[in-house]
């Protein structure tokens, strides 16, 4: 499968107020391939620029030079093909968790009402939450908002899915639980997903392929072929083996030394 | 500790938790205190009757003026002021606002004015709303619309500026348009804390309502308490400025009702 995402040469400065202040570099030349259906996660330490080249990916922040082309036509703004799921919880509070499932199909000019209803319920049984479809998302936990942004995002039929931190406010066996779920969901929906995170082990557990990122401006320091060293297939076990281990400690170093850098 | 010493101790604690019957029941209790320091206030002679009746006298007077059909005649006039000053308000309030926070250009042209607009006092304009508008209704709605339009305006900009950013870009990557986004993104989104900004917003139009009625009205509740100063009836005096008082918090205590109704999902 050819190219899907093509990102070239992307840099990104912010502009800082008050007179004579420099532009302050956020992203120092990026350029990679995303394949269709590939997982890639991008690490690095904490405002190292990640989450804003896969803002840029998503058309909600333009980079000051360089492109990114999707499906070979380029990215100009945000739109229904570049789903995004938040670290914020950002399902609807005046909504129902089927509600807000749905949606995500409301500004879909391909379906009609029949195939909405279908739709939203569709993904309300592959996240699970069948037995809160009435429930406002206020009354349940912050891990089934979560499901019900992914749900949601779904539910929009987008061509790549952006996930900034998503597991991020959760607890730890909320994580795990969510993560082999995400897997799941994504071997369903063979889409391509670029996942942000700084969490080591949550990265090589999701990716196909985690690109590990500088302390800011973001730079790719190395490109790690998950799938090349512990294989496509991943279950609760996988945190287990020998493999994942030691690809683990490899990617925990290079994240310390960037983080040694910025503290 | 024993039960009733719980609770005493929940209410004087800093910040404790209260219960609604609790809440009520003091409510009630600073209502029947005030009627009795009032009383004993007459009562002992430290002010005289003609100018602080018992209070007995100012609620027989208004029920007796709440009978009468002149009187709820002025009641009916200054309810149907208030309330068509406020909804004009509203419908202008509500969109400027929402663009306001919508549109930099808007905002950045719309507020240095309306600040500014805000801070002239509002009895300060009657005088030049009479010139312009004569002493009928229009001048009435004009000086409560002076009075809170541009106050409204504000808060409804800030209620729109204040959901979160992340609810505006799903609206975008899920395929919506700005106008779409405003409809049903934002709109729901702030709906909550508008009404209860609506209804405080109610609350000055009576302040403002009773300006405009003493200052020029031959009608309306603010009239006639005016009138009753001039042959020094107090008891009718205090009975009108009671009933303003009652509308309000009955109109107060029915949008909390709806609130709580219409936002169960809070």
């Amino acid at each position: 499968m050819g190219a899907f995402v093509q990102i070239q040469d992307v840099f990104k400065e912010f502009e800082t107020e008050g007179k004579g202040a420099a532009p302050i570099p956020v992203i120092d030349g990026v350029s990679m391939e995303i394949r269709e259906g590939e997982f890639v996660v991008y690490l690095g330490p904490s405002g190292c620029g990640k989450t804003t080249l896969m803002r840029i990916v998503g058309g909600l922040e333009t980079a000051t030079t360089g492109d990114v082309l999707l499906g070979g036509e380029r990215v100009t703004g945000p739109d229904r093909r570049k789903g995004m799921v938040f670290q914020a919880y950002t399902s609807f509070p005046w909504l129902t968790v089927l509600q807000n499932i749905k949606f995500g199909t409301k500004y879909r000019d391909d379906i009609g009402e029949p195939e909405r209803n279908q739709i939203a319920n569709h993904y309300l049984r592959l996240v699970g939450l069948e037995d809160f479809a009435d429930f406002y998302v206020n009354r349940i936990s912050g891990g089934m908002r979560q499901r019900v942004a992914i749900a949601r995002t779904l539910a929009a039929a987008p061509d790549i899915l952006l996930m900034d931190e998503p597991f991020g406010a959760l607890d730890a066996q909320t994580r795990d639980f969510l993560q082999e779920q995400l897997l799941e969901i994504c071997r369903a929906e063979r889409k391509a997903v670029i996942f942000v995170t700084h969490d080591v082990e949550e990265a090589v557990f999701l990716a196909d392929r985690v690109f590990m990122f500088s302390a800011r401006p973001a730079r790719v320091i190395e490109e790690i072929d998950v799938n090349g060293a512990i294989g496509p297939e991943r279950t609760a076990d996988t945190k287990e083996t020998d493999a994942f281990f030691h690809l683990r400690n490899h990617v925990r170093d290079l994240m310390r030394d960037q983080a040694r850098a910025i503290a | 500790m024993s039960a009733p010493g719980q609770a005493l101790g929940a209410l004087v604690a800093y910040r404790g938790a209260t219960g609604g019957r609790v809440n009520l029941t003091l409510g009630i209790a600073a209502f029947v205190l005030f009627i009795a320091v009032w009383y004993l206030i007459v009562f002992t002679g430290l002010v005289t009757e003609r100018f602080l009746p018992y209070p007995g006298v100012v609620i027989g007077t208004m029920a007796q003026l709440l009978v009468t059909e002149s009187f709820l005649n002025d009641v009916w006039i200054s309810v149907a002021r208030v309330w068509g000053a406020f909804l004009l308000s509203v419908v202008a309030a509500v969109p400027i606002g929402i663009w306001m926070s919508s549109y930099r250009i808007v905002g950045a042209l719309v507020e240095p004015i309306v600040d500014f607009i805000r801070y002239l006092p509002v009895p300060a304009l009657v005088p030049l709303l009479i010139i312009w508008f004569g002493i009928g209704e229009a001048s009435k709605v004009a000086v409560l619309w002076m009075g809170t339009f541009f106050q409204l305006v504000l808060l409804i900009a800030d209620d729109a500026k204040r959901i979160p950013r992340e609810f505006v870009e799903t609206g975008y990557t899920l395929g919506a348009k700005p106008r779409q986004i405003t409809r049903s993104i934002v709109l729901p989104s702030m709906l909550p804390t508008m009404v209860d900004n609506l209804r405080i917003t109610l609350g000055w139009c009576w302040t403002w309502i009773i300006v405009a009625e003493i200052v020029a009205a031959n009608s309306g509740i603010g009239h006639y308490i005016w009138s009753m100063r001039r042959f020094l009836k107090t008891p009718e005096v205090m009975a009108g400025i009671l009933v303003v008082g009652i509308i309000g918090l009955l109109t107060d205590q029915a949008v909390r009702i709806a609130h709580r109704r219409l936002f169960r999902y809070l």
